[in-house]
């Protein structure tokens, strides 16, 4: 829903990718790795499936060249196949993308694109065509180049000014050109073309064109993700260290629980979507009701309190939104348990206030040197109340392959208020002994693992979207979803082999079934008390009054006050039990 | 379930009513430790029962009255949940009286003892306030019985004095700040009455608790404590599972939800703003084509379908139903182990932690549980787990990890994210880029500002003191919130009142902070130049939005020919117009005022329902209809030159912006330049140019300012948004 509303405001983000065919690209690895051309397919793929889960609307095209056959409006360009032009990503070109891919992709590429003299000049601006085609609005422009090849035209230099030509006409329409490098023997020398090709990093670094080229799939996976997700701020605001200092900080969602998307309504005889309209009207005179007719009310102490619309508004109301600075704490101070929400990423925003990035910088290096937090008041957006946060100073952190792993800047973790922390009976614990302690250090030892915050898939969407694949395409069954986060029971069994039992030896009794309902031996013990709770008794409408009167509607159950509602003929809608109360209550206490 | 009953004692006798000049009385203070006390209870929900007793009162009411002994004690309430009306009751009923009664507090007492019992349900507490001066005076013949009565029936008591229980025993340093400053009432020195009370009271209080006695008698100005609305508290709900390693060993545990974002039981219903009636407001849905004329689709009509990008699939919920994922329910099943370090904080998902104990009562689980824990512990790692409420719940994977504390130990479970919700954003570096390098003199401002600002320091014992803690926090918008229901159920008719001081304090930094980084922090503007860009906000116009951009001149002047075209068309079919469609409201509108079959009024306000209408749609293209209207309401109010329509209208649908979220709409009057009507153009206009075209002005410095930010997203607050 956010990317939709930035977009209707901004327009929406495309890509291509414009991938090198020529024979090098289909040449396999090592040991029957996956060639150039292979490992580029699965990537597309992915950036395809990923798109339709996470963003369906950006645009995206699929554009080869160096290809013996050529396919392009009007066929102006030879050699330069456009594969798929800048549309949304479907069900049916996921399935193209996947033919493209091992050995028979390997084939039908052969046999459809085949493999000829390259000519990036004139594939660039065929892309440039595909964007100026789109009658969208486009917010972000993005081309990625998929290539082993350094020189693509053998050192011919007409081609090579050609293509410099387009590459610097398309980034003056706003496309941003990246080059994805794979590996070749003898390495990929960046300097000898491509260089005057991408568009030059944001930073001042070199880390665009120092980055080794991508040998393994991970790697080019890892690569194209950084580049294709546009980062969009949720929020810019002002960081306040105090008296007016303010600097302009911007701040990003880096994980938002991805959900299955809601079901569209269709119309049954056309499948087309519908609208939905909601309307506000009097339920006796049935005229719409304008904002100013309607008030806003809550029930408190058997009294019902109406407010104006804008006053709940003006209640919510604390200051506008920021950030503003309370302190600074030693890390350990944070807690691990205090945890209400997922944390947003902070970055400077040297646009809204020049100087934001040195300042922020300053901060950052200080926070992380003398290992503290800042702690703030929030406020993300208009008429929201203030929430405590801890701004963890992150360091930027690269991988060996030179891709960002964690960008520099604040991690902004959300603090409970005391409403938020339960009080809990905690029951009285026994401890284990050291022999039984070190048994399960056994244990934990052996099922050791390296843990990836990426590395699990959600099984419910994939399958969501496995089912909506097989509809989509008309296919049998829809392809098997593995449950990545299903413990592998026998790995498990067999890694611990007779662990367990020693284990098992040490700390539970010969009799002792964990797996059994708890503690029979309580059950009997305590039946006296279960036997004294009567079956369920019906509550006469008096009592259901004097109930009313004092208050105490809550003691009473829910099939209780079920019960009560239809005996005194109220409606209501809710089965909550709250709901049900309210609904007593307005009928009774009036 | 915990319950507690409660009286609250208060002395109304005349010795209460009196005090220094200009020092509030005796008896105004302690009312408003009452009403603060009672209003805490009703906007807490709490099932805890309240009795209001007074004494020193003229006239007599109470279960013992038909003893002389038990005279001029009034048991104004029972024990029930307090509600709105025992609000307002003390407001308004309660006053200062004019009796004095010997032995009363003792013999109140007893009464309040009664009380109590009169209950018949199963209390887990019981407790007595009793607010008094101690000025009355005071026997001790019965006390002995008073205080075995209150042992047996295991009452617990707490005073309330207009002055400090030390006083004159040398009040122990450090309790300064408990109490509060200026106890008003002790500058005279306490009278033999009170004397004589007071002793009695502390020898009661020992009695009862030799230990912690003296530390239930507060003096009244620990109303700062009741400010307060009582936090929520929900009762935790036990979640038993079992922990699984493999398949052949598994640990009975106990999960308790500890943290999560506490949202309030109730929320805002809509009711007419007449008859104040939920049931006179109607909120209904209907669903139509996307056509233009709005063709209506009845419900059994529509089926359901997803996108599949560009694809939209339908699929029935049957369908759904027996194709989605399955899963075997509840569990807690180990994946395998992985090092602390390796699971970021910042990757922490969902919006809970919950903590595992062993299964109740079983020895044996709770070993073998603490075995894990300890492992964990000492090994530094945690607990991979896959975690499922239910059946009907989505299964998680998360982290559980190892706590323990002095009195306890346990797993503590906090949910990370799956693939699919990790953005993998790119910054640019920040220390390759010499713009951005701060110099070493930076670097040590920071440093400073830093080291003036830390909120932990540490005391004299070299003990840890941490002067502002978060989870101490009440949070503000429920203490917000009830300020204000309570504001306008006792006070109706008045604007809502300011947000309460000690709330603003909680909520700002430390003054000792402020004061102690000034320096610093001017030190910080010295070293670091911060200038405002200032942006030439992108003027968009309506058309530009609409899809139509400013170098297509020529389009546009040939569209608008073409609603030229139409408008003369619909001259000739005019006829047929008799009130304002929704297929081209603006034209009907011109149309009917033309034809002057119904008022101006009331073609208005067939207009201005439309409108609304249309806005409810949140989308451009219905934005763009309503402009015209707007547009068209305004041109026809000029000629007519009836300019009060027009304006109130437009003030009013500015001052539903943001509740109505018609931020982006209103932006589009903005740049079309839709304003008020000034007294220029229409005589009788009670706006001036200037302020017509300060209308727009000041909105869009406003609109700056605010910049419309979007929330990360969540389900939970978009529910929110929609009930209100």
């Amino acid at each position: 829903t956010q990317n939709y509303r930035e977009e209707r405001l901004t327009g929406r983000d495309s890509l291509v990718f414009l991938v090198d065919a020529s024979k090098e690209m289909f040449i396999k690895g090592e040991d029957g790795a996956p060639s150039n051309f292979d490992m580029t397919m699965q990537v597309v793929r992915t950036v395809y499936t990923s798109k339709i889960i996470s963003s369906h609307r950006d645009l995206i095209a699929l554009v080869f060249y160096g290809t013996e056959h050529s396919k392009n409006p009007n066929d102006t360009f030879k050699h330069v196949y456009v594969y798929h032009d800048l549309d949304e990503p479907g069900a049916k070109r996921v399935q193209d993308v996947d033919a493209l891919r091992g050995e028979k992709g390997a084939k039908l590429a052969a046999e459809t694109l085949g493999c000829g003299p390259s000519s990036l000049g004139d594939a660039l601006w065929c892309c440039a065509n595909l964007y100026s085609d789109i009658k969208l609005r486009l917010s972000h422009k993005r081309l990625m180049i998929f290539t082993c090849r350094e020189q693509p035209h053998g050192g011919d230099n007409v081609k090579d000014r050609q293509a410099r030509t387009k590459a610097s006409d398309l980034k003056e329409t706003g496309v941003v050109i990246d080059l994805i490098h794979l590996m070749k023997p003898g390495g990929f020398d960046v300097s000898l073309f491509f260089r005057d090709i991408v568009s030059p990093p944001e930073d001042e670094s070199e880390l665009g064109l120092q980055l080794e080229p991508c040998e393994k799939l991970d790697d080019l996976q890892k690569r194209v993700r950084a580049k294709e997700q546009k980062k969009r701020a949720t929020a810019r605001i002002n960081l306040c260290l105090g008296d007016g200092l303010n600097v302009a900080v911007g701040l990003y969602a880096t994980a938002v629980t991805a959900r299955k998307p809601p079901p569209v309504k269709l119309y049954r005889e056309s499948n087309e979507a519908v609208r939905s309209k909601t309307r506000t009207f009097h339920t006796q005179t049935g005229s719409l009701l304008l904002p100013s007719e309607i008030k806003k009310a809550q029930t408190y102490g058997k009294k019902q309190i109406e407010m104006e619309k804008d006053e709940v508004d003006f209640i919510k109301k604390f200051d506008d939104p920021g950030l503003v600075l309370m302190g600074f704490k030693p890390m350990e101070k944070l807690k691990l348990h205090h945890h209400i929400k997922p944390s947003v990423f902070l970055y400077p925003e040297e646009g809204e206030i020049k100087g934001s990035a040195c300042l922020f910088s300053a901060l950052l290096k200080k926070c992380s040197e003398k290992n503290v937090y800042a702690l703030c008041r929030c406020i993300a957006r208009r008429n929201n109340p203030p929430r405590f946060v801890a701004l963890v100073p992150q360091n930027e952190e690269v991988d060996d392959a030179k891709v960002q792993i964690n960008p520099p800047g604040f991690n902004v973790i959300y603090l409970p208020y005391a409403d938020d922390v339960r009080t809990l009976d905690l029951p009285r614990c026994t401890s284990a002994s050291q022999e039984q302690v070190d048994k399960m250090k056994d244990i934990v030892t052996k099922l050791r693992f390296k843990y990836k915050s990426d590395a699990f898939e959600n099984p419910v969407i994939q399958k969501h979207y496995r089912n909506l694949e097989a509809l989509a395409l008309d296919m049998m069954a829809p392809e098997e979803v593995e449950d990545l986060i299903m413990p592998k029971v026998e790995q498990i069994d067999r890694r611990l082999g007779s662990l367990v039992d020693e284990f098992k030896n040490l700390v539970y009794p010969a009799n002792y079934n964990p797996e059994s309902k708890p503690a029979a031996k309580r059950k009997t013990a305590d039946s006296g008390g279960g036997a004294e709770k009567k079956p369920k008794v019906e509550v006469s409408m008096d009592q259901i009054k004097v109930h009313v009167q004092n208050g105490t509607l809550g003691k009473l159950t829910v099939p209780v006050l079920k019960e009560a509602c239809k005996q005194f003929g109220v409606r209501t809608t809710g089965t909550k039990k709250q709901e049900l109360i309210d609904a007593l209550m307005d009928q009774l206490s009036s | 379930m915990a319950k507690s009953a409660l009286i609250l004692c208060m002395d109304v006798g005349f010795n209460m009513s009196n005090s220094g000049p200009g020092e509030e009385s005796p008896f105004d203070q302690a009312k408003r430790v009452i009403q603060k006390f009672v209003q805490r209870q009703v906007f807490a929900e709490t099932k805890d029962e309240l009795a209001l007793v007074l004494f020193g009162t003229d006239s007599t009411k109470n279960p013992l009255d038909n003893d002389d002994q038990y005279q001029n004690i009034t048991v104004h309430r029972n024990l029930m949940v307090p509600d709105f009306k025992l609000l307002e009751e003390i407001e308004n009923q309660i006053h200062p009286e004019s009796q004095q009664a010997d032995c009363i507090f003792d013999i109140a007492l007893n009464v309040c003892v009664l009380v109590e019992n009169t209950t018949i349900h199963k209390l887990d507490r019981r407790n007595i306030v009793l607010l008094t001066d101690l000025n009355s005076p005071v026997s001790s013949d019965n006390l002995d019985v008073i205080i075995e009565n209150l042992k047996q029936a295991d009452i617990t008591l707490q005073f309330f004095l207009p002055f400090p229980a030390e006083e004159g025993d040398g009040e122990a340093p450090g309790d300064q700040d408990r109490r509060g400053p200026g106890h008003p009432g002790t500058g005279k020195g306490l009278s033999e009455e009170q004397k004589e009370g007071l002793d009695m009271v502390k020898h009661i209080m020992l009695t009862l608790d030799e230990e912690e006695g003296l530390e239930q008698i507060y003096t009244f100005s620990a109303i700062e404590q009741l400010c307060m609305f009582k936090r929520i508290e929900r009762r935790p709900m036990a979640w038993p599972c079992q922990l699984t390693i493999g398949s052949a060993l598994s640990i009975r545990i106990v999960g308790y939800k500890a943290v999560t974002e506490e949202k309030l039981k109730k929320s805002w219903k809509t009711v007419d703003a007449q008859t104040n009636q939920k049931d006179d407001v109607k909120r209904e849905t209907v669903y139509c084509l996307d056509d233009d004329n709005e063709t209506e689709v009845q419900k059994e009509d529509i089926i359901q379908g997803f996108r599949y990008g560009s694809d939209i699939v339908p699929f029935s919920k049957v369908d759904q139903e027996q194709m989605k994922y399955t899963h075997d329910g509840k569990c807690f099943a180990v994946l395998g182990f992985t090092k602390q370090s390796s699971v970021q904080r910042h990757r922490f998902m969902g919006t809970q932690v919950i903590k595992i104990f062993p299964g109740k009562d079983d020895e044996h689980a709770a070993v073998a549980l603490s075995a894990l824990i300890q492992a964990l512990h000492e090994l530094q790692m945690v607990a991979i787990v896959r975690y499922a409420y239910d059946r009907r719940s989505n299964p998680q994977v998360g982290a559980a990890f190892p706590c323990i504390k002095q009195d306890h130990e346990c797993l503590m479970y906090v949910q990370l994210p799956f693939m699919e919700d990790l953005r993998h954003f790119t910054f640019p570096s920040l220390e390759n880029n010499s713009k951005f390098t701060p110099s070493d003199e930076q670097l040590s401002a920071v440093d400073s500002l830093i080291d003036s600002m830390m909120l932990v320091e540490e005391d004299e014992d070299g003990k840890q003191k941490d002067i502002f803690k978060v989870h101490d926090i009440p949070n503000p918008a429920f203490q917000r919130l009830f300020q204000c229901l309570h504001h306008r159920a006792v006070n109706p008719g008045t604007p809502l009142p300011a947000m309460e001081s000690w709330l603003k304090a909680t909520l700002e930094c430390p003054e000792v902070i402020r004061e102690r980084c000034q320096s610093a922090l001017g030190e910080i503007k010295n070293k670091f130049t911060l200038t405002q860009v200032e942006k030439k906000k992108k003027l968009k116009t309506s058309a530009q939005i609409f899809g139509k951009d400013s170098d297509e001149p020529e389009a546009k002047k040939a569209k608008e020919d073409e609603a030229d075209e139409e408008f003369n068309l619909a001259d000739i079919a005019e006829g047929s117009v008799t009130s304002v469609g929704s297929v081209d409201p603006a034209r009907d509108f011109r149309t009917l005022i033309r034809q002057k079959t119904l008022t101006f009024e009331e073609v208005c306000k067939q207009l201005t329902h439309r409108i609304e209408q249309l806005l409810g749609n949140k989308s451009t293209d219905y934005y763009m209809k309503s402009i015209t209207c707007v547009e068209a309401f305004r041109e026809q109010s000029v000629k007519l030159g009836n300019a009060d329509l027009y304006n109130s209208y437009l003030q009013l649908l500015k001052s539903s912006i943001p509740t109505q979220g018609l931020e982006s709409f209103w932006e589009l009057l903005v740049q079309d330049g839709v304003t008020l009507i000034s007294e220029d153009e229409v005589e009788g206009s009670t706006v001036t140019r200037n302020e017509a075209r300060q209308f727009l002005v000041t909105e869009r410095i406003e609109e700056a300012a605010a910049h419309p930010a979007e929330d990360p997203g969540d389900v939970d607050d978009l529910v929110r948004i929609v009930l209100l």
